[in-house]
């Protein structure tokens, strides 16, 4: 030990008393108790990764799950990964919020005699479910969605060895539709697989590619690749939208084809028949034209579609001359009765341009034989439990006392069962009807593996310790399985689940694999034949006598309404409508005149099968026989998915689009049907103020979301100007102006100490507009990553969200008009057809010259030497001048302190601890992800190098499934950023007339225009 | 401007009684003693009001600030508003005392000490309205610098701090002018009044002689202080006019706010001194000392600050026409015509419209035309800053964060307690110290009975 001496020693004393005093004043103390036995992979402070597989919707994403101190505290996606490539959606970003939701059970639970749920133990639950079994094996049924690829084939087991009666999947959105028709066209019963890389000409019959699509992370980044303008003079890929409705896909296509809804198989014969007359396949497929095609001529088809003739003879011949074209499949919101013949007709199409075996790769299904989620089969099951044929239901995965529609009887249904069992891990409509909840570890504590696509083997690992006394689903029913009699354990594997999986996975290097993610190999083409005569396509049948068709949406975030428990989603506003917090009916401006009503007046919508009441939200981009209803809202259970959530019963919060749907409902193959209704609509003369985050879509041709045409990009002067509008585009960021920035600074810091060092780094930032979609994940990213608050309905009503990062959407450059009046929501600017939206992402923009800064009194936010526009919020007094004084809007006050007292526990544990959490009445804003700046600089400091171009991605940026972010160091003339910050002709600033010399360059958007039919 | 009225209720000297107990003194004296049931009445309704307004600000510091209205992109309301009228409302004490002193405008004589006094309960109506506004009251302290071991610092660039400085500035002049003018009439207080008020004027008099040595340290600090004190008449709104001058919010980027603000300062101050003395010169009857002459005056100061204002409006709206900023000129179209409308109109019409009336002199010496129109000038005043402060905020550059702002209960409550604050504040004042400035209606009685009441000088 070192001497001390006596100038040591007082120093000693003067920095512990001092820093006992520091610690005295603040505002609320924490203790680190450290560990008393470390654990070795765990160095406090320094996250550890794992491998995993997203849960949350079908395409299963490969994710990363970070973890600090053994919790997960973010998600990000897998580079590894041949579907999402490292970027995540929205969804899987909000889906850690699942392991640390307060609507979570803490233990295994049974219905006690008074008929309340009360804890009990893991032997009593076990025991009382196995005796239930034992009595009647027969009468015991499993419904449930999809639990993965082991646990799966362990239900199977399950039910062979104790003898069960049978087993039902049932998924809301399954896509059993286009699956029939794979196997009616090419013969393999397959979901294929889209691949639009490389692609140049894209038709989406309403799969909405970028939302509720068949792989919307992996979709999204192959059409902003395949047309970047950089790599594609040309414009590259060019993408036609089919459907009643501007959705987040049509915002972004080049052409949007306003048809009937339902008449989505009809045009794909019409288009196939446009383009093979066009000399598609060059006449290998003239056969056709008397076949299938026969009655579909492009008159007619116009009649049928309501899309022009012109534009289908058009987008035929475009068809037939396209390099590499390819056309998705409906989607589930036009899946009508008819839903298998129009998936058909589009894997036709399909087969006519040429994409079949390229980009369309039908591959022979892989591992063990999935159940079909068939809701015919789910119908059944609900027949045998009226009629008291069911003794005891065991319901895994699944929601579907909510996601079944209530005319189908599932609840009353419900009520006829003996033993209702449970393993949902947290509280839901259904769970809270059963009689014994076995609750399951949630996706980021199990084990467990999917089999998203042919090739494609994914993994999912825990990451932390379980919170509660759950029990992971597969374990669950071992331990049932077992305890029913010695024979079903016989019958049953041995070991944990665990073991299952593993021996699931012989074969492959199964430690490689947990590092990895999974094991992933391209799917290879496996259908030979091709059988065209089955194709049949009719016209949809509608039940009802309403003058509107219903269309039941699939909402991005909320999806069949398992992402209402997220509040990260529920906070997110709807990239479209921009309502958050409720869900809203879209009808048409001259319908709303019709009905009479005005943004926010609640509708009452009736069908065949039952009535919700919804507040309307009129827009310009949707036809005027639709309705559109988003599902996912209108739970009663859950305590952000409900009302008044408190407890864990609360009110519906808006409707419950699913009943209105008849119980009945499905398609040819008997897979479940959305477009069937025309409900009755009248407006019940309520008005409910919308939670809308964005009322006014007209940017008054202000520099906030740029466009060009492709001809102004090339260089054609007039077009440029024509289009452009009579402002300004800002020329782009320039290094050497730099120096500018850097003489603002030494004036800042006059005061010779501070005087801004030659810092090496000036960060800054580009947004693509031609990239971004609006899909949000980046939001989702952001609100994970930097602690923002939840801020709950009551307060978005208000508009006081949280959001850093935010995504204005502009419908065309709008106009500057003068209108008065006490309006609070003008009127929609959208039109059919017109597909000019800008999404505009905004988020600090680090000015230089940064009007928030000289007006704070307390210096709380000044500018630091690495062009970060800095925010002390220790400092901060909250005068909220800066928010005022900010163009862009994008500082947000701490009106409360939302972490300590609106979080309920545990979800203070999903904390990112490398992020400050605010307290009340401080500002906040972007940081440009600053502890992520941080972290690269300790790697390049322990490498002694500056930080290298790439070290550092935000989380928006690390997300952001189309790269629309690129994030980077301005002063390095090669790094990415200052590239693409130098794009001489799409860069711009943000409300440049200010000159408050933003550290972000926007690219304006490119608009391509329709499809051109020959060649120009 | 008409010459003053000779006092007609001035004794002469021959009929003078002993020194302190002159008529004058009795007079105005009679003001301090006794209270009626009415004032403790009035005097506990303004408690009950404060009481309220006291606990909302205690519960928005415990809750949040979210109690009150505000919205992205609305961040400052009804405090901050309130906060510019009441820094307003301080401006006519000044004015009276500093100014028209230095003018020797004698009719300033009658009204002074209330007007002084008027002043100081504002400047801490206003102040208060600083700590209701931030988010974090409790480290508002941050913003005053001073040599502190945490290295914090302020920032001289903002406006805020210059705020800061010109509030405690003013409000420290202003309690001094108040006290200097007070001393000599603590002094016949002192002597006229017994128990413990005589202790307090006996500490307050700082043993008052009225030796002329005395009264000539006092005419030399009055006339310094008034000296000091002028040019923060056209401060201290100045630079709270630069709170929002200096800013880039559209409506609020405008060159002319320091003169228009200093003249829409002067407009309301006069109002309030006019609302609130026409009561208590009925009440306590005062008609001897206050005279219509006196109201006269101030109307014409009224109906003068009208003009400049209703020439700022216009000045305004020119200014963002003729821009050609398409921000401006939106903003501007919509505080006419947008959702704001209805403030705005009332602004007008209370502060353009309304004074007009003082173009007549049977209107200008009517009381009760001149009770209503300062009433509808000082509501007019409000508006103003609300029409600035939320119309600009809420129609900013970004459309896609265009909001409306609507207050809340805890805003109108705390709000209505200023209101209450000012009054309980100002009836206490009457109770405890002379109201009209004893001495200098003295001074004046004697210099026009030497004179003559038309005396040239």
């Amino acid at each position: 030990m070192p001497e001390i001496d006596r100038r040591g020693f007082l120093k000693l004393a003067g920095a512990s008393a001092g820093a006992a005093a520091a610690a005295g004043c603040s505002d609320h103390v924490e203790k680190l108790i450290p560990y008393v036995v470390q654990p070795e992979e765990v160095t406090p402070g320094v996250p550890v990764w794992y491998a995993s597989t997203c849960r949350e919707c079908p395409a299963g994403c490969g994710v990363l799950v970070k973890t600090r101190e053994s919790r997960p505290i973010k998600l990000e996606g897998n580079p590894e990964h041949p579907i999402n490539r490292g970027r995540l959606c929205a969804k899987g970003q909000a889906s850690v919020e699942r392991t640390y939701s307060p609507d979570r059970f803490h233990g295994p639970v049974r219905r006690n005699a008074a008929g309340e749920l009360e804890p009990t133990t893991w032997d009593e639950a076990i025991a009382e479910v196995a005796a239930a079994i034992r009595a009647n094996p027969a009468r015991v049924r499993v419904l449930g969605g999809d639990p993965g690829d082991t646990a799966s084939q362990l239900i199977d087991r399950f039910v062979a060895a104790t003898g069960a009666g049978g087993r039902v999947v049932s998924i809301p959105f399954a896509r059993e539709a286009l699956r029939a028709a794979t196997e009616q066209v090419f013969g393999v019963a397959s979901e294929p697989i889209f691949d639009l890389s490389g692609a140049d000409l894209v038709i989406d019959f309403g799969s909405e590619l970028f939302e509720s699509g068949l792989s919307p992370i992996e979709h999204q980044r192959q059409w902003a690749e395949a047309r970047d303008v950089a790599t594609h003079p040309d414009g590259g890929l060019r993408l036609v939208y089919v459907g009643s409705r501007l959705s987040l896909t049509a915002s972004s296509s080049d052409e949007w084809l306003v048809a009937k809804p339902g008449s989505e198989g009809l045009l794909a014969l019409a288009l196939a028949r446009a383009a093979i007359e066009a000399g598609a396949g060059g006449g290998a497929h003239a056969g056709l034209l008397s076949g299938p095609l026969a009655n579909a001529g492009a008159d007619a088809a116009a009649r049928a579609t309501d899309v022009p003739a012109e534009a289908i003879r058009r987008i035929g011949a475009a068809l037939a001359r396209a390099r590499a074209a390819v056309a998705l499949p409906p989607g589930h919101a036009v899946a009508s009765r008819r839903a298998v013949g129009a998936s058909a007709a589009v894997l036709l199409l399909n087969e006519v341009i040429g994409a079949v075996g390229s980009r369309v790769i039908v591959a022979a299904p892989e591992g063990a034989p999935r159940q079909r989620a068939s809701y015919k089969d789910l119908l059944a099951l609900i027949r045998e439990m009226q009629d008291g044929q069911v003794d005891v239901l065991l319901v895994h995965h699944m929601n579907p006392v909510y996601s079944i529609p209530v005319s189908a009887g599932f609840a009353d249904a419900l009520a006829k069962v003996k033993l209702v069992v449970s393993f949902a891990s947290a509280a839901d409509e259904t769970a809270l009807r059963a009689h014994v909840v076995l609750p399951d570890h949630t996706a980021l504590e199990s084990w467990g593996d999917a089999r998203p696509r042919p090739g494609v083997r994914s993994l999912v690992q825990p990451t932390l310790r379980p919170l509660y006394d759950t029990r992971a689903f597969g374990d669950a029913l071992l331990d049932v399985g077992r305890a029913v009699s010695p024979e079903a354990a016989a019958q049953l594997p041995a070991g944990s689940f665990r073991t299952l999986l593993e021996a699931n996975w012989t074969g492959t290097d199964f430690r490689a694999a947990l590092k990895s993610g999974g094991v992933y190999q391209p799917a290879s083409h496996a259908a030979s034949g091709f059988a065209a005569s089955k194709v049949e396509v009719a016209e949809p049948v509608f039940t009802g006598d309403g003058e509107l068709t219903l269309l039941a949406v699939p909402h991005i975030f909320l999806w069949d309404g398992s992402g209402a428990a997220l509040p990260v989603l529920q906070e997110i506003p709807d990239p479209v409508a921009r309502v958050a917090w409720d869900s809203w009916a879209e009808v048409s401006l001259a319908t709303a005149d019709r009905l009479g009503v005005e943004m926010g007046d609640v509708l009452r919508l009736e069908s065949s099968a039952g009535a919700i009441e919804v507040a309307v939200l009129p827009r310009g981009g949707i036809r005027d026989d639709v309705i559109a209803v988003p599902t996912g809202q209108g739970h009663v259970v859950g305590h952000f998915a409900s009302k008044a959530g408190q407890g864990l019963v609360g009110v519906a919060r808006g409707g419950n689009v699913f009943d209105l749907l008849p119980g009945d409902g499905v398609d040819e193959s008997g897979g479940r049907a959305f477009l069937t209704e025309r409900p009755r609509v009248s407006a019940t003369g309520r008005h409910r103020r919308l939670p809308l985050l964005q009322w006014n879509d007209n940017k008054r041709e202000r520099q906030l979301g740029e466009a060009m045409t492709l001809a102004a990009l090339a260089g054609h002067g007039e077009a440029h100007a024509e289009h452009h509008g009579p402002h300004e585009m800002r020329e782009p960021y320039d290094p050497a102006a730099d120096a500018a920035d850097l003489q603002y600074q030494e004036t800042f810091h006059e005061r010779g100490e501070n005087s801004a060092k030659a810092s090496p780094y000036r960060w800054g930032m580009s947004v693509d507009l031609d990239r971004c979609t609006g899909c949000s994940a980046c939001i989702a990213a952001c609100y994970v990553e930097n602690n923002l608050p939840r801020v709950g309905e009551d307060e978005t009503r208000l508009v006081r969200q949280m959001a850093w990062l935010r995504i204005d959407r502009w419908v065309g450059e709008g106009e500057p008009e003068l209108k008065g009046g006490r309006v609070r929501a003008p009127r929609s600017r959208e039109q059919l057809g017109d597909t000019d939206i800008r999404n505009a992402p905004l988020l600090c923009q680090h000015c230089g010259a940064a009007p928030c800064e000289p007006v704070c009194p307390v210096i709380a936010t000044y500018h630091n030497e690495e062009g970060l526009n800095a925010m002390i919020y220790n400092r901060c007094i909250g005068t909220r001048y800066c928010a005022n004084n900010c163009p862009y809007k994008v500082r947000r006050f701490n009106y409360w302190d939302h972490q300590l007292t609106k979080w309920p526990a545990p979800m203070e544990l999903m904390l990112n601890p490398d992020v400050t959490v605010r307290g009340q009445g401080v500002m906040e804003k972007c940081t440009f992800c600053v502890q992520r700046i941080q972290a690269a600089r300790q790697d390049a400091k322990n490498a002694g190098m500056l930080i290298p171009d790439g070290a550092v991605k935000t989380a928006c940026q690390q997300a952001c499934p189309s790269a629309v972010y690129t994030f980077g160091n301005l002063r390095d003339p090669d790094s990415q950023v200052s590239k693409a910050s130098a794009a001489p002709q799409r860069g711009y600033h943000a409300l440049h007339m200010l000159n408050t010399r933003p550290a972000v360059t926007y690219l304006a958007k490119v608009l391509r225009g329709k499809v051109e039919g020959s060649p120009s | 401007m008409t010459p003053p009225p000779a006092l007609s209720a001035v004794p002469t000297p021959e009929a003078a009684p002993a020194p302190g107990d002159s008529k004058i003194n009795r007079d105005l004296l009679r003001v301090m003693e006794g209270a009626s049931p009415g004032y403790f009445l009035l005097l506990g309704a303004t408690v009950l009001v404060v009481t309220a307004a006291a606990l909302t600000w205690i519960y928005q510091i415990y809750i949040g600030l979210g109690v009150a209205g505000y919205t992205h992109p609305v961040f400052w309301g009804v405090y901050i508003v309130t906060f510019v009228f009441w820094v307003g409302i301080a401006h006519a004490g000044t004015l009276i005392s500093a100014i028209l002193y230095l003018f020797r405008a004698k009719w300033r004589n009658a009204i002074n000490r209330s007007a002084e006094a008027m002043t100081v309960m504002a400047v801490m109506t206003a102040g208060m309205f600083l700590g209701i506004h931030v988010g974090r009251i409790w480290k508002a302290y941050f913003i005053l610098p001073y040599p502190n071991q945490r290295g914090l610092w302020v920032n001289f660039r903002s406006p805020l701090e210059w705020d800061t400085f010109a509030i405690s500035t003013y409000a420290t002049i202003s309690i001094v002018f108040l006290y200097i003018g007070l001393i000599p009439d603590l002094a016949i207080a002192r002597d006229r009044f017994a128990g413990w008020r005589r202790l307090l004027y006996t500490a307050l008099a700082l043993g008052w002689q009225g030796t002329s040595r005395q009264w000539k340290a006092h005419t030399r600090s009055v006339l310094h202080l008034s000296g000091l004190a002028t040019p923060l008449v056209l401060s201290v709104h100045s630079v709270v006019s630069w709170d929002f001058a200096m800013s880039i919010v559209p409506g609020w980027h405008a060159t002319i706010f320091a003169p228009y603000f200093v003249a829409g300062a002067i407009f309301s101050g006069f109002a309030m001194v006019l609302t609130v003395m026409i009561p208590v010169r009925r009440i306590f009857g005062l008609e001897e000392y206050i005279t219509d002459y006196h109201f006269e005056n101030m109307a014409r100061f009224i109906l003068l600050t009208s003009l400049i204002v209703g020439y700022a409006y216009v000045t305004e709206y020119f200014v963002a026409w003729y821009s050609g900023v398409e921000a401006e000129q939106t903003s501007f179209w919509l505080r006419a015509f947008g959702p704001y409308w209805f403030s705005t109109w009332t602004m007008i019409v209370c502060n353009v419209v309304f004074p007009q009336l003082f173009w007549f002199k049977r209107l200008r010496t009517h009381v009760p035309t001149l009770f209503v129109v300062s009433t509808f000038v000082n509501i007019g005043m409000w508006f103003e800053r609300y029409v600035i402060i939320i119309t600009g905020l809420s129609r900013e550059y970004d459309p896609a964060v265009w909001g409306v702002y609507t207050p809340t209960w805890a805003e109108l409550t705390i709000l209505a307690g200023s209101f209450a604050f000012f009054a309980m504040l100002f009836l206490l004042f009457l109770k405890i110290f002379p109201v009209i400035a004893i001495a200098e209606v003295k001074e004046l009685a004697i210099h026009d009975r030497a004179h003559g009441a038309h005396g040239a000088h």
